[in-house]
């Protein structure tokens, strides 16, 4: 075949692709860039340029501030804490325990379960009155109109949903450390703590770091449990409101695209700072293996 | 091992099982108090103190949610628009894959990182322009709507490249002696070699279509061209705290999910796994 027609058919099969992520991902992003600097009417219809107006506005805005706030420690409880839990099922999963695969499906079931769905019985277990969490405690907490327990309850909806599949990771990267290096150990003796704390965890600390880096990225576009267990109408909201459920609340309820606009990419920047430290860090731990 | 070091391992054992059968129950909460809670009476499911089981079990929640709601629309909406999501991007990633791998052409690799770059970008960034787009077109509160931005995968076309870079030459070397088109070799000796990836994004893509919530949400507001996620999600405004049927309609929405992964555990916990590596 000649490099002619090896271009056609190969400009053909990646057509399809190539024109849907020109036309659907990648002009909007310039034109969410470009929506920032500008002030639209009718929803886009008519459009002047505002230079930086949207975020001279949104660094002045005391909400903004807040919601950023509550995105970061959003992000701040729910990756500590959903790291630590699933680095223990891993390890206590690792111990050729009977039972194992019964573990994984049963961790894993809330990672293929609709967030809608699952919102909606987070809603009548957290119930002031008639919730089983408060019945099993023994409170009467207000536990999703009470600013100070909002968050926690959207933590540990996080949380329950991302154990399964970071458990998985960490497993994975348990399994893959040479036996060489504990049965050396053995040799010389070592305490089982000892061998956790100076096998397991150096040679687990690539798995967990990259696994943190992906949970990291993905907690910063909270946004589903926010609005389905904490809600529009909650007095709690605004110390819960995160970055994109005021994207959403000013592009979609308010409809100012352009304020909207500004929101969404700060939160663009702060996802590709985080995605060039992985990047850098790839790189790095690559060439050690 | 000495005596006391085998028992001590034992007692460990049992320490073990005993926190992770705690913990797999914990897990399983929601959804056993989902169905409880949707076969019970709606005085019955506020009650205090609690009814952990409902006294006389009836499918009322079920009967109210389908016939009170959209629900059979929000069904099909569902299930068509996961297809749509899932066929599409599966032929259109693994052609472009192969091309990326395989014919080297010029501008490749910087197609391909165009592409791929866009992986990177928060799925929010792309909904206002995307609106918008679907407003100009007249799609806005459309069924279309719902998965006509979602015909490709740059994640999908990543991960395949990758699976068939790994591939040997030779199979395909005979196939152009043959006379084999690129598209040929592609469609009869590539993609059945790739079989464990392609179903690994069908997973993906399925379950990602499934339980999507903020695209559907802000792009029709019209009962009959709700998907599951974003109708049972207006239930709430309907049926304020009649739980028994939020939970019958919750419970309906989550079941098609669980049985595929009840039945392909394997393909489920493997490609969602993988998508997790896509960094």
């Amino acid at each position: 075949m000649n490099s002619r027609s090896r271009y056609v058919w190969a400009y053909f099969m990646i057509a399809p692709t190539l024109i849907g992520t020109l036309v659907f991902w990648g002009w909007p992003v310039l034109q969410s860039i470009l929506l920032g600097f500008q002030q639209s009417e009718n929803f886009g219809l008519v459009n002047h340029w505002v230079g930086f107006a949207n975020y001279e506005k949104l660094f002045r805005d005391a909400e903004f501030w807040q919601n950023l706030r509550n995105t970061l420690y959003y992000v701040a409880l729910f990756v500590p804490v959903t790291l630590i839990l699933s680095t223990i099922f891993a390890v206590l999963l690792n111990t050729k325990i009977k039972g194992l695969s019964i573990y994984r499906v049963i961790f894993f079931l809330p990672q293929v379960t609709m967030p809608a769905a699952a919102a909606m019985v987070w809603v009548v277990l957290f119930a002031q009155d008639f919730g089983l969490i408060n019945h099993i405690l023994g409170t009467r907490v207000a536990w999703l109109s009470n600013s100070n327990y909002a968050m926690i309850v959207l933590v540990i909806v996080g949380v329950w949903g991302a154990i399964g599949l970071n458990m998985l990771l960490i497993l994975a990267g348990l399994q893959g450390i040479p036996k060489s290096l504990y049965e050396a150990a053995d040799i010389d003796g070592a305490k089982r703590f000892n061998k956790f704390r100076y096998i397991t965890i150096p040679m687990l600390t690539p798995t967990l770091f990259f696994t943190s880096i992906i949970l990291l990225i993905g907690a910063t576009q909270i946004f589903d449990s926010i609005f389905l267990i904490i809600g529009k109408t909650n007095v709690a909201l605004p110390s819960v409101r995160s970055l994109v459920y005021a994207y959403y609340q000013n592009s979609f309820v308010y409809f100012n695209p352009n304020y909207g606009a500004a929101i969404i990419n700060v939160l663009l920047l702060i996802n590709l700072l985080l995605t060039g430290i992985q990047f850098a860090f790839q790189k790095k731990w690559v060439v050690y293996d | 091992m000495t005596e006391m070091q085998i028992s001590s391992a034992r007692n460990i054992n049992w320490i073990v099982h005993i926190i992770l059968i705690i913990s797999a129950v914990v897990m399983l909460v929601p959804f056993v108090w989902m169905v409880l809670t949707s076969l019970k009476t709606t005085t019955e499911a506020t009650q205090i103190p609690i009814h952990f089981f409902p006294s006389a079990p009836s499918l009322r929640g079920y009967i109210e949610a389908i016939k009170q709601s959209a629900f059979p629309h929000y069904y099909m909406n569902t299930v068509f628009t996961a297809i749509m999501k899932t066929v599409f991007p599966v032929i259109f990633s693994s052609m472009a894959a192969y091309a990326f791998a395989r014919l080297r052409f010029p501008g490749s690799t910087i197609l391909f990182v165009l592409i791929i770059s866009v992986m990177m970008v928060p799925n929010p960034v792309f909904y206002t322009p995307q609106y918008m787009m679907m407003s100009d077109l007249g799609l806005v509160n459309t069924v279309t709507a719902l998965w006509i931005t979602s015909l490709i995968s740059p994640f999908a076309t990543f991960l395949l490249r990758q699976f068939f870079m790994t591939i040997s030459k030779e199979l395909e070397e005979a196939a152009v002696l043959d006379g084999c088109n690129p598209f040929q070799i592609y469609w009869h000796i590539m993609l059945p070699l790739v079989k464990s990836a392609l179903v690994a994004i069908v997973i993906i893509q399925l379950q990602w279509s499934w339980n999507e919530l903020q695209w559907p949400l802000i792009i029709n507001s019209s009962p009959e061209k709700m998907t599951l996620s974003s109708g049972i999600a207006t239930l709430v405004s309907m049926f304020g705290t009649d739980y028994p049927v939020l939970m019958a309609g919750a419970f309906m929405a989550v079941v098609p999910m669980i049985i595929l992964f009840f039945i392909f555990q394997k393909q489920f916990i493997e490609g969602i796994a993988f998508s997790a590596h896509k960094g």
